[in-house]
């Protein structure tokens, strides 16, 4: 199997990617009050509703736009032009499809790789818009089993268990060894029931690479 | 109709496709996957909300309060700007005589009439190409083998249509597969035609010590 990494990057630098796994544990704050907040600014303008939700993302868009870019200028140009979407599309934003800070985020990895072209003067015949789909897919049938749960049994599995993020670790335990619900988990955790539910997916996913992998 | 999909991209590989990080013809290659696969199209999802979980709890950079302030006045200045939601359709194309499906993901790509080189059972068509990352299409007519090329990169095959061979397996529509140089494969096809999108990425550049140490497969793209 091929390793990713090896893939040649966009961006042409040398970066950590940012530790996604690493800062899951640490609970994020109420994603609700800022889903209220784009709301208000979608019907209303709200100005008072946008500064508040400014002032806790600009500074952590910028240090998101630090790691990505490396550098002060770029990371600022990222951070201005994330939120001005953030005001002038807010009505596009649809908590039924993720989070505030889901959006947020998609925004600004849309922002930056627009940056990345430009700087390399191309074409946009390849825009993030369209590479970066943040809308309803046609639906078609589900081809997902959850054939991968039987996995979880087999003695192949454990050692690879120890190696998921803690974040995912956590949840597959409550819910394969000490046989919780997504429910029970979510409300002990306080996390949202689709956090518990796409932890899972992913853990599944990252297990199932592991016993796909040759080298294991 | 709906093949279940078998080759997909791997985690790590969508990981840095959210954030934007490859190169953006391996993206188009990974977005049209996306675009058949309700699999990844789930993961994509999942992955893009533990980033956006992970900006919440980012420690705030520091800079001149005035100088938010300056950003903020100059945001909210700004005129609200008309928008819709997306829809993303697949869209049919007249490609050697017959109507195909496409993934949406290529429509930007396919404004103008392509134009085809022929050779033998295959046939070739460039949708965009730099720096040596070439994006084409790839029609091989039924019971025809690829000749054995060389590639100094990684050369990324989605199937669009059809099915393709090779001494590891069949691929169906939505199999993504991803070879390097060292990688001498022979795809056929048997009773059907195939459409493929093909990219071929630029050969790698190492540049400092340390990435090859990182990197243990690096030594395969000399
Ligand atoms: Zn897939």
């Amino acid at each position: 199997m091929l390793d990713p990494t090896s893939v040649q990057r966009h961006d042409d630098r040398n970066y950590q990617r940012p530790d996604i796994q690493g800062s899951m544990s640490i609970q994020p704050p109420d994603n609700a009050q800022w889903e209220q907040a784009l709301t208000f600014i979608a019907a209303d303008r709200d100005k008072k509703a946008y500064s508040q939700l400014f002032s806790y993302f600009a500074p952590r868009l910028k240090a998101f736009g630090l790691k990505m870019f490396g550098n002060e200028q770029q990371a600022m140009e990222m951070v201005q032009d994330t939120m001005l979407n953030v005001w002038q599309k807010a009505r596009l934003f649809d908590a039924s499809r993720g989070c505030a800070s889901t959006w947020i985020f998609t925004i600004a990895r849309n922002v930056r790789f627009d940056m990345l072209r430009k700087k390399q003067s191309r074409k946009d015949e390849l825009s993030a818009d369209d590479l970066f789909f943040d809308g309803d897919y046609p639906e078609q049938e589900g081809t997902d089993s959850n054939e991968w749960d039987l996995w979880l049994l087999a003695e192949k599995v454990a050692p690879h268990f120890a190696k998921l993020p803690p974040a995912q670790r956590d949840v597959m335990e409550k819910v394969y060894l000490e046989e919780k619900s997504h429910q029970e988990v979510s409300e002990e955790l306080a996390i949202p029931l689709g956090t518990v539910k796409s932890r899972i997916r992913l853990a599944l996913d990252r297990l199932r690479e592991a016993i796909d992998d040759p080298r294991s | 109709m709906i093949h279940a999909v078998k080759y997909h991209p791997t985690l790590e590989l969508l990981e840095q496709y959210i954030e934007a990080s490859l190169a953006p013809q391996v993206s188009l290659a990974i977005a049209a996957h996306l675009d058949l696969c309700p699999h990844c199209q789930r993961m994509k999802m999942d992955l893009e909300a533990e980033a956006g979980a992970a900006l919440l709890s980012l420690p705030e950079a520091q800079t001149a309060e005035t100088d938010w302030q300056q950003m903020l006045d100059f945001i909210t200045a700004q005129p609200e700007v008309a928008v819709k939601a997306e829809q993303r359709q697949p869209f049919t194309l007249h490609i050697q005589n017959s109507e195909i499906l496409l993934p949406a993901s290529l429509k930007p790509l396919l404004q103008t009439k392509l134009k085809w080189f022929n050779l033998g059972g295959i046939s070739t068509a460039k949708l965009a190409g730099e720096d040596q990352h070439n994006v084409s299409l790839l029609y091989i007519r039924k019971d025809s083998e690829v000749p054995q090329h060389t590639h100094l990169g990684l050369e990324i095959t989605l199937v669009l249509k059809g099915k393709i061979y090779d001494e590891s397996g069949c691929y169906g529509e939505g199999d993504l597969l991803i070879n390097t140089p060292d990688h001498t494969h022979t795809p056929r096809t048997k009773s059907e035609d195939c459409l493929c999108l093909s990219v071929l990425t630029a050969p790698l550049k190492f540049k400092k010590g340390l990435t090859r140490l990182l990197n243990p497969l690096q030594h395969l793209f000399y």
